[in-house]
């Protein structure tokens, strides 16, 4: 038997016993009873006997009667059920009819009988006989054998029941009429251990049930994806699969439902409970260790690398929603559906087993929040924050008042948490923003890496979190304004400021308003270190370009900095165009200006050709120099070489066209005069495309 | 069976951890300090001195059966509370002070402290559910040797399911059954490590190879499963407070001077902090559990007699407890098995 018996083997409870047909004719005594129970059951009849001797006469004639009535019924109802010639009375005593004997017996017990109760009450032979049946029951249930042979009888485990039932109720009847040390103690004994036993066994039945028979899901998932190849019945494939949690037969959870409706009436709740909370808990566990969510302390948290921690978000997020709107709901309908006559124990039993699961996830939240800030943890956290969010109206509908009172608490504790470090983060982003003081140029007055990082940082910010990041600003922004260290100015402030311009803004628009100038200021200074003016320009276009063209490219980020900022940029960008037009070609013009030719109407030759030599210098120079310089946006380059053309053509065209006769043909004009307005073109149009190329050396 | 509340017991815990996360708040966040004449300043430093003396006085004035007792463990809480309230209004009115180095230094560090103690927080928040168990288990011994009070049951057809006035032998087995379980439990607290699995198995081999070869009572002892720690299996009591205790050092002449006074607050904040947290490792079961911390300081602190004292007198009660319980469980034991 010990050898045998394996706990992994499944129950036997639902399996039965096959010989239970035969039970019926069946009335041998068990044969591996103990030899202590044997001595018991000897010296328990023996009270019996001098009990009956001392028993009054009317208790006596009482208990004969209901026997005599009970006999033939029995006979004839067995009969009829076995469909088998009726054994002869002295041999058939089954657990059937005793359990009917114990039964009147008990409703003889409860009725009130004022003066017998207080003259002691009669305990009648059959209830030897019943308890020797009742045990060779249990023997047959607690035996290995019986689990083996696989035979489903669910009509064994219900008379089972019953008969712990009985026993229950023979027991406390019994035992609050008679002492122990009355007469009647070895019955009761006897009784209470057999009780006692029948517990212990459901107990166990109990816990291999809760722990051995759950479906096991992925092996079923498979199957019904494979058996549904639609693609519209693949969400119901996996609605299935969830529905499934917490995996239990309708078979077993009425067997559960039973037993545990048994142990408690059998007074042991205690342990019907504990068995219920400790299985739970560790198949709750397991479950989420299999969606990858591990228990890492806060301290490791803080430790732990971001590519280490970073990989540990996506399991706690989705171990959160799976508990939130799966597994939670799940317990709670077990938990109900087990202990479907105790309300308050099912719901006492759901709270405290699912509230210390879902506060360790909340710990990871925390833990979470409390790390070291960086800017590229924002995303995750918003995950986090979305997780955290979305998961209140779950809690709401799933746990009872006062602990989803709690919970909710809780949750937007952890969620304010994770919304003011994101907030911090921000933050931290202007500090890092302000802090990059290096003095390397960008070379070509191309766009800026600090400007590059920064808008596509915060254009995948507003394209993913817009309406979360808004919301984070809204609810938690208030904390920060009293944070006077690490921002210059507050948001009234700020919207103050823009008041002026424009329609109100949303905390988060007024941070990101305040990130896009700052960046502008600080491009500012960097320009600077560029000695040429016109390439300071060209940066500052560049980058102002860039800023602009990213905010454009998408509809949230436009949102967020609004139209107004966008037509002041616009506007700064085009003083910066005047500006070096004027700075590179307005110079050049001023040599193709009148000023000194003419003298008395006449031209004078050597300043026509010094103007001549000064603008083919000063064009070659210019085209040089700004034939490396960058413009990587294609509509700016053009726009401005069009821009150029249109000023310099014209008026080369023209000066040309007054003044080339004054030059002798031949030598002289092809000395002062290198440029035709289209060669001017065309050297206009290799500006700006960072490969450095001479004109000087193309025409040799 | 009564609900179990958790609440009321990890109530005390959460705010603890809320207070070290609000202190935090308060570090970010700190400001331009409210000017105060210096005169005022010492004075706050040295009430603060002087309450965190008087309230461990108070803790310490116990008698040796109550130390560790939930109501003392609950007492010291509020007292740590207290003392870290009291803390965060010095920084708060320091507020410059503390932004500046080595004040900010020295912050930082006891942030982190208070940090390793949310941990230690935690797990003994798994404790208190530990001992609720074991609670459990021993009411269903009182339950069954017939102590009516203990089962207040919630299945109210008017059922006495305890019978009290019969004490059979179905009572003492269900009474050695539970018995059994929490020595188990217990046997598992003494070394959480490995191989309890291992020992549970043999437990229950043992049993059904012995004399009652139908007895079902004790075959559940395979099957005996603690709850599980939220703390990974790694992480050590022992080691946290260690980690606490880590680098606490009673500042320099000079650095009291240049954080004008502030580094004793931070100090002592740190001393209590380690001390708490010890104290609770002591009285609650909780992961590889150990006292082993260096605790030191220096006899001119007010406060320092009376937690010196208590150090002392938990080590004492912790062994004696230790021994006692040893002896306990191999008892339970080898009565379960006669």
């Amino acid at each position: 038997m010990e050898k045998d018996h394996q706990p992994e083997k499944s129950s036997s409870f639902n399996k039965g016993d096959d010989d239970h047909k035969n039970s019926g004719t069946d009335n041998t005594l068990p044969v591996t009873e103990s030899p202590e129970c044997s001595n018991e059951k000897k010296s328990a009849a023996a009270d019996i006997t001098e009990l009956e001797m001392e028993k009054s006469e009317e208790m006596k004639t009482g208990i004969t009667e209901i026997e005599v009535i009970e006999k033939p019924e029995e006979k004839e109802k067995d009969g009829g059920e076995l469909g088998e010639p009726t054994p002869p009375p002295e041999i058939k005593y089954t657990l059937e009819t005793a359990s009917e004997d114990i039964e009147r017996f008990l409703l003889n017990l409860s009725t009130p009988k004022d003066e017998e109760v207080e003259a002691g009450l009669e305990t009648p032979e059959f209830i030897e006989k019943y308890l020797d049946l009742v045990e060779e029951k249990i023997s047959k249930h607690e035996s290995p054998d019986t689990k083996v042979k696989g035979c489903q009888l669910p009509e064994d485990d219900a008379s089972f029941l019953k008969v712990v039932d009985q026993i229950s109720k023979l027991y406390k009847n019994l035992s609050s009429v008679f002492r122990l040390d009355s007469n009647q103690g070895p019955l009761i004994n006897r009784i209470g251990k057999i009780q006692q036993r029948a517990m212990s066994y459901l107990e166990d039945e109990f816990r291999s049930l809760l722990e051995e028979s759950r479906i096991v899901e992925p092996d079923q998932k498979q199957e019904v994806a494979d058996q549904c190849p639609l693609p519209g019945q693949d969400q119901s494939a996996e609605s299935n699969e969830e529905s499934n949690f917490p995996g239990y037969s309708q078979e077993v959870l009425a067997n559960l439902n039973k037993i545990a409706k048994e142990m408690i009436s059998g007074g042991h709740e205690s342990e019907c409970c504990e068995v219920y909370m400790i299985t739970r808990r560790n198949v709750i566990e397991e479950t989420l260790n299999k969606l990858g969510f591990e228990k890492i302390s806060i301290d490791e948290v803080q430790r732990m690398q971001w590519e280490a921690l970073e990989r540990e978000i996506p399991p706690w997020i989705k171990a959160f929603k799976q508990c939130a709107n799966v597994y939670f709901p799940g317990e709670r309908k077990l938990a109900e559906t087990i202990f479907s006559d105790y309300p308050s124990l099912s719901d006492s039993h759901f709270s405290n087993l699912t509230r210390g699961v879902f506060i360790q996830l909340l710990n990871f939240a925390e833990a979470v929040a409390i790390s070291k800030r960086s800017t590229e943890k924002l995303f995750k956290f918003l995950d986090m924050y979305e997780t955290l969010r979305d998961s209140l109206s779950a809690i709401d509908s799933v746990f009872p008042e006062e602990c989803a009172k709690e919970l909710r608490a809780e949750t937007t504790t952890a969620r304010c948490r994770i919304g003011e470090t994101a907030i911090c983060i921000f933050c931290d982003l202007e500090n890092s923003i302000k802090s990059d003081t290096g003095k390397t140029q960008v070379p070509g007055g191309a766009v800026h890496p600090l400007t590059r990082y920064t808008m596509n940082y915060l254009k995948y910010a507003c394209d993913e979190y817009k309406d979360t990041l808004e919301q984070v600003f809204k609810e938690h922004a208030k904390i920060e304004r009293a944070d006077s260290t690490s921002r210059p100015r507050n948001y009234e402030g700020d919207s103050e400021n823009y008041n002026d311009d424009e329609e109100n803004h949303s905390p988060f628009s007024g941070q990101l308003i305040r990130i896009m100038d700052l960046l502008d200021s600080i491009l500012e200074t960097k320009s600077k270190l560029y000695r040429d003016v016109p390439l300071s320009c060209i940066f500052m276009m560049n980058n102002g370009r860039y800023m602009l063209q990213k905010i454009r490219g998408s509809a949230e980020i436009h949102q967020v900095m609004g139209d107004t900022w966008c037509r002041k940029r616009s506007s700064d960008l085009r003083n910066y165009h005047k500006n070096y037009q004027r700075e590179t070609w307005t110079k050049l013009l001023g040599c193709l200006s009148n000023e000194g030719l003419s003298v008395n109407g006449k031209v004078v030759k050597p300043v026509l050709k010094e103007k001549f030599k000064s603008f083919n210098a000063m064009f070659d120079e210019i085209h040089k120099t700004q034939s490396s310089w960058v413009i990587s946006d294609k509509q700016l380059q053009s726009e401005l070489r069009v821009s150029i053309s249109a000023v310099v053509i014209p008026a080369y065209r023209s000066f040309l066209g007054r003044f080339s006769g004054y030059l002798d043909p031949g030598r002289q004009t092809e000395k002062y005069i290198k440029f035709q307005s289209e060669d001017i073109e065309t050297y206009i149009d290799e500006l700006f495309d960072g490969n450095p190329s001479s004109i000087a050396r193309r025409k040799t | 069976m009564p609900a179990t509340d958790y609440r009321g017991s990890s109530a005390p815990l959460t705010n603890i951890g809320r207070s070290f996360l609000s202190l935090r708040r308060d570090q970010v966040h700190a400001m331009e300090s409210p000017n105060h004449g210096s005169a005022s300043h010492e004075v706050e430093l040295e009430s603060f001195q002087r309450q965190v003396a008087d309230r461990f006085n108070d803790l310490a004035s116990v008698p040796s059966d109550e130390l560790l007792s939930l109501p003392w463990v609950r007492k010291l809480l509020d007292v740590f509370l207290c003392c870290q309230e009291e803390f965060r209004v010095i920084l708060f009115n320091n507020k410059a002070q503390v932004m500046k180095p080595p004040m900010d230094r020295l912050i930082a560090d006891f942030y982190e402290r208070t940090v390793k103690a949310l941990d230690v927080c935690n797990a003994i928040r798994d404790g208190i559910e530990q001992i609720k168990q074991w609670q459990k288990l021993l009411e269903i011994v009182l339950c069954a040797l017939g102590d009516s009070n203990v089962n207040t049951n919630t299945n109210n057809n008017g059922n006495n399911n305890c019978y009290p006035r019969t004490l059979g032998e179905g009572q003492f087995r269900r009474a050695k059954k539970a018995l059994i379980d929490l020595a188990i439990g217990m046997l598992y607290e003494k070394d959480s490590s490995q191989g309890l699995a291992h020992r549970n198995r043999s437990f229950g081999r043992n049993n059904n190879s012995g004399s009652h070869s139908k007895d079902h009572h004790h075959r559940s002892l395979g099957h005996f499963r603690s709850l599980s720690w939220s703390v990974s299996r790694s992480w050590s009591a022992a080691r946290q407070l260690q980690a606490i205790g880590n680098n606490l050092a009673v500042p320099r002449g000079n650095e009291v001077v240049t954080t004008n006074g502030l580094a004793m607050p931070v100090y002592t904040m740190g001393s209590v902090l380690l001390f708490v947290m010890w104290a609770l490792v002591a009285a609650i079961p909780c992961q590889d559990r150990g006292l082993q911390v260096h605790f030191y300081v220096p006899r001119q602190f007010s406060w320092a007699a009376p937690i010196l004292s208590l150090h002392e007198r938990i080590i004492e009660e912790f062994i004696k407890w230790r021994s006692v319980r040893g002896c306990w469980v191999i008892w339970l034991i080898l009565c379960s098995f006669r």
